[in-house]
């Protein structure tokens, strides 16, 4: 233990003698300040924007005079994606997923507006934000410090030294692992404390945000990633016969496990599990529509059956003697089995989307990278699910709009049509403010394990077999 | 001797693997792009039939009333790729390229996107731009960052001095023998692409190998000159591979950064709400203020009558109308901002060679910013001319059985002439110059001597 402690210390003394280090932190202090800051700004300017529109939509809902509640249904609302305060950390695929959604009756809207349609081309080049920095540049970085350590001293011998004195290669493994390990905390490090003033300047952390759970999550993750790091560059830099092939085994690792396979496996993922195109979705959705009937086309089949049995069930001859307004009803009716079918459809495209994701999720198992991206994103509340979960909640308050002006319809709306000057038919616009705005909340921290369980177990799974990874690697590496 | 040298290069294990490795990348993204190229068909196929068949269904159903049988009508607008996108998708995954549109207004409809996993669109296409950008210069650094250090290192180097005559030749030999195998897999998966996709060999296809070429050319300018440092193998290596990270990773991603903070388009969200206040308010409002701007914007329509007894098409589509005249301003201040980070990426472009080709590339496939910006203005033109087709026929409310509804299908979009590619390349030739002539003076000035610095 004493020996690791020796070695640890000896590999971080040398290396902060050195001037590269100096360079290599300076500019990754940069590089955190930068991050820290787009990320910072992006996250107020945004999510300012989006919670003052919200609220001039609310404002305009407000503002409608007494009119026909279906009327109000077409006016619609808007949905505007809030963004997670997390997401200054970690950036994920929020600017390829869309911000605002328009909610009317009857239709589905897709939701608009992602960065990425903005974007001149350069975003395919990647963002920067801390996250980045920590799992795909800190690594690189770390096998930059960390290559040399045990091949350098294979090279000039000094291993031979150190071992003859009673000293064992897993003890020189362990001790550089750690010492490299300390190092890459103290990278760490600007990145935590810029993660917390991003946090800390914020006015308000939502309530649901559970910031502080997932932030030290993330911090645990993150740590558990770098030592897994740090042990398989000293490994490689053990097992191999030089210094410069220990350097580009590394950076091919690196290349393989951040560039390529997360591009082949989504490829490939999208391959196995084709998705249809919008034109294709909108085909099927209105195939299965068209067997349902058409709630405002008075000749449909489906809704004139509709008509007789709602008429015989209230043993009335003609909806004017209804107690409730037909229209109404019947658009409730439409409602209702328009969006379920609307919905199933989603659903069948969405588990298309997440089987084509599984296959990165359980990749995780051979790419540590991919795992933590995945846990990352998710308790930053910018992956897939987190989307898919907005999504859900935006349709959700589309529908019981569509349906509470259904509603108010039938209640309030005469079956008989006015004379022809006279007033139309309308409710009050109390009605309107009456309908709650809409509320975004953030999936429970429960529900984000559950779904990142195959990532967690690879990240863990990953961090016991570094161990095994230093026991065979000190056990079968040649010293001569 | 050259020949020699040539063989015994391509000869060595690790160049053939990593040659191979090259291959097989290559041809996957080959595959990767013509799927790309088979779905955008497929879609275009798809919403050909969708169109046909929403016609011939409401055509039926809604015989008497012209006005609400357009509420219903959707005509398609298709932006259909070049071949050439299949080697650079650019931003043709995430834009939508089909414009499935009513007369109604159109601020509310041009900005639908289509369906995407954003997993998908997060990790990015494995395209062959993105093996020529990314994947093609580790090669070159893979290749070229240890050709001197070696021999030095081995201690063959004063062997070889002898030899050769002179250092530089020795290196410049060592170089080309290199460029050519780097310009031979280039030209091999070129070939292959006319092959697999199959791209036309036109002069679309030369713009684009003449840009990778320049691409590669750089990325040997700056390994000589890297190698002209005379370093040891592994800082060497270090420095090229920072350069990689700084020009493919960092500095792209900065400028993106940037350009999002400077120019954030909170226009989009307000020309959507202002075109959905702009047309729903109106159901409230007097209807003369609803017309009178419209037979302002449409004077040639101010001879239909709009207020006669029965419920008329003509006021309800001059309020879509207002919907999107009140949102233009909007509109178009978004458009303006999108230009602004076209000038601004392009200005920053110069000094940064993987964005200038990436730019370059997508530009020359129809794939960047700028085509879509064409596109959607196109869109704007094709719906007015919808419009107007359908606008006299909506206002009489004509006869739907008189539309010769056969003549109803998708029409295309057709980009206006690329840029001038050379030109547009200077700044790149200009830093593969500069890089290659400080690489020379700097090899001169060191001699033939091989110390270690570092």
């Amino acid at each position: 233990m004493n020996e690791i402690k020796i070695i640890a210390g000896h590999f971080l003394k040398i290396t902060f003698r050195s001037r590269m280090l100096v360079t290599i932190y300076a500019v990754w202090l940069l590089l955190v300040v930068f991050a820290a800051f787009t990320g910072y700004s992006t996250y107020t300017t945004q999510n300012t924007l989006r919670t003052q529109l919200q609220q001039q939509a609310r404002q305009s809902w407000e503002a409608n005079p007494d009119k026909h509640p279906h009327r109000m249904a077409h006016f619609g609302s808007f949905a505007f994606r809030l963004k997670h305060p997390l997401s200054m950390f970690d950036y994920g695929m929020e600017s390829y997923t869309g911000n605002a959604v328009f909610l009317e009756a009857h239709k589905q809207n897709t939701v608009n507006f992602s960065e990425a349609g903005f974007s001149t081309g350069l975003l395919r080049f990647g963002e920067i934000s801390l996250s980045v920095l920590v799992q795909l540049l800190l690594p690189l970085v770390l096998f930059f410090l960390g290559f040399h350590t045990v091949a350098r001293q294979k090279e000039n011998g000094t291993l031979k030294i150190v071992l003859s004195q009673g000293t064992g290669l897993g003890a020189v493994i362990w001790g550089n692992s750690l010492g490299l390990f300390v190092l890459s905390v103290l990278f760490l490090l600007p990145v935590a404390v810029a993660a917390f003033v991003q946090m800390m300047l914020q006015q308000q952390l939502p309530a649901d945000g559970f910031v502080i759970t997932r932030g030290l999550w993330l911090l645990l993750v993150c740590m558990g990633y770098l030592w897994v790091v740090s042990t398989v560059a000293i490994c490689v830099s053990a097992s191999s016969t030089g210094s410069r092939a220990a350097l580009l085994k590394l950076l091919g690792i690196w290349l393989l496990m951040a560039i390529v396979l997360p591009k082949t496996l989504q490829a490939v993922g999208s391959a196995v599990y084709p998705a249809p195109g919008k034109f294709e979705f909108e085909t099927a959705v209105e195939e299965d529509m068209l067997k349902i009937g058409d709630s405002h086309n008075p000749k449909d089949a489906h809704f004139a059956r509709l008509k007789d049995s709602v008429l015989k069930a209230h043993h009335a001859d003609s909806i004017q003697q209804l107690p409730f307004n037909y229209g109404g009803f019947q658009m409730r009716e439409g409602e209702r089995l328009s969006a379920e079918v609307y919905n199933q459809h989603l659903k069948g495209l969405y588990n298309t989307y997440t089987r084509q994701n599984a296959i990165s999720n359980y990749a995780a198992f051979i790419n540590p990278f991919i795992g933590v991206k995945n846990i990352s994103m998710a308790l930053s509340g910018t992956d897939f699910t987190a989307y898919r979960h907005f999504q859900n909640h935006a349709e959700a308050y589309r529908y019981q709009l569509a349906q509470t002006m259904n509603e108010l319809q039938m209640e309030h709306i005469s079956n008989t049509a006015p004379a022809k000057d006279a007033k139309p038919l309308s409710i009050g616009k109390e009605h309107w403010t009456a309908f709650p705005d809409f509320r975004y909340t953030h999936q429970s921290v429960q529900a984000i394990t559950q779904q990142q369980l195959p990532a967690v177990a690879a990240i863990v799974i990953w961090f016991l077999f570094s161990f095994a990874f230093i026991y065979f690697t000190a056990a079968s590496a040649k010293v001569l | 001797m050259y020949l020699l040298a040539f063989s015994n290069f391509i000869r060595s294990r690790s160049v053939l693997i990593a040659i191979t490795l090259f291959l097989v990348t290559g041809v996957i993204s080959l595959y990767i792009g013509s799927r790309f190229l088979q779905k955008q068909q497929a879609a275009v196929e798809a919403v050909t039939q969708l169109q046909q068949a929403q016609i011939e269904r409401n055509v039926k159903n809604v015989p008497d009333q012209f006005g609400l049988l357009m509420y219903y009508l959707r005509f398609a607008y298709i932006n259909k790729p070049d071949p050439l996108a299949a080697l650079a998708i650019g931003q043709q995954d995430i834009n939508n390229s089909i414009q499935y549109l009513t007369v109604r207004g159109l601020e509310g409809q041009r900005y639908d996107t289509g369906l995407f996993n954003p997993y998908n669109q997060l990790t990015g296409n494995l395209d062959l731009s993105f093996v020529i950008l990314f994947l093609f210069p580790l090669l070159i650094i893979a290749f070229n960052f240890n050709v001197l250090s070696q021999e030095a290192e081995e201690g063959t180097w004063p062997l070889v001095r002898i030899q050769a005559g002179s250092a530089m030749r020795f290196i410049v030999q060592k170089l080309s023998i290199r460029l050519i195998v780097v310009l031979g897999l280039l030209l091999i998966l070129l070939a292959l692409a006319v092959v697999i996709v199959p791209v036309p060999l036109n002069s679309k296809l030369l713009m684009f190998s003449v840009t990778s070429v320049l691409y590669i050319v750089f990325w040997f300018a700056v390994s000589f000159l890297i190698i002209a440092l005379r370093y040891s193998s592994a800082i060497s290596a270090l420095l090229l591979l920072s350069c990689w990270v700084l020009l493919c990773l960092l500095g792209p991603a900065m400028v993106n950064s940037y350009l999002t903070a400077r120019y954030p388009v909170q226009e989009a969200y307000s020309t959507f709400l202002k075109q959905r206040d702009g047309y729903h308010t109106k159901w409230d409002a007097d209807k003369d203020k609803t017309m009178e701007p419209f037979f302002k914007h449409y004077p040639q329509f101010s001879r239909y009558v709009w207020n006669s007894p029965k419920f008329n098409y003509m006021w309800y589509y001059a309020m879509q109308q207002a919907g999107d005249d009140e949102a233009a301003g909007d509109s178009k201040a978004m458009q303006n901002k999108l230009r602004q980070r076209q000038q601004l990426a392009e200005k920053f472009a110069c000094w940064i060679a993987p964005m200038q080709a990436q730019l370059a590339l997508t530009d020359i496939a129809g794939t960047g910013l700028q085509q879509q910006q064409q596109f959607l203005d196109s869109t704007a033109a094709f719906h007015e001319s919808t419009k107007l087709h359908f606008y006299p026929r909506i206002f009489t409310d004509g006869a739907v059985s008189a539309e010769n509804w056969a003549q109803h299908v998708p029409r295309y979009f057709k980009a206006t002439a690329a840029m001038v590619p050379l030109f547009a390349m200077m700044p790149l030739l200009v830093f593969t110059l500069i890089l290659g002539a400080t690489g020379v003076v700097i090899f001169r000035r060191k001699g033939a001597a091989y110390t270690f610095q570092g």
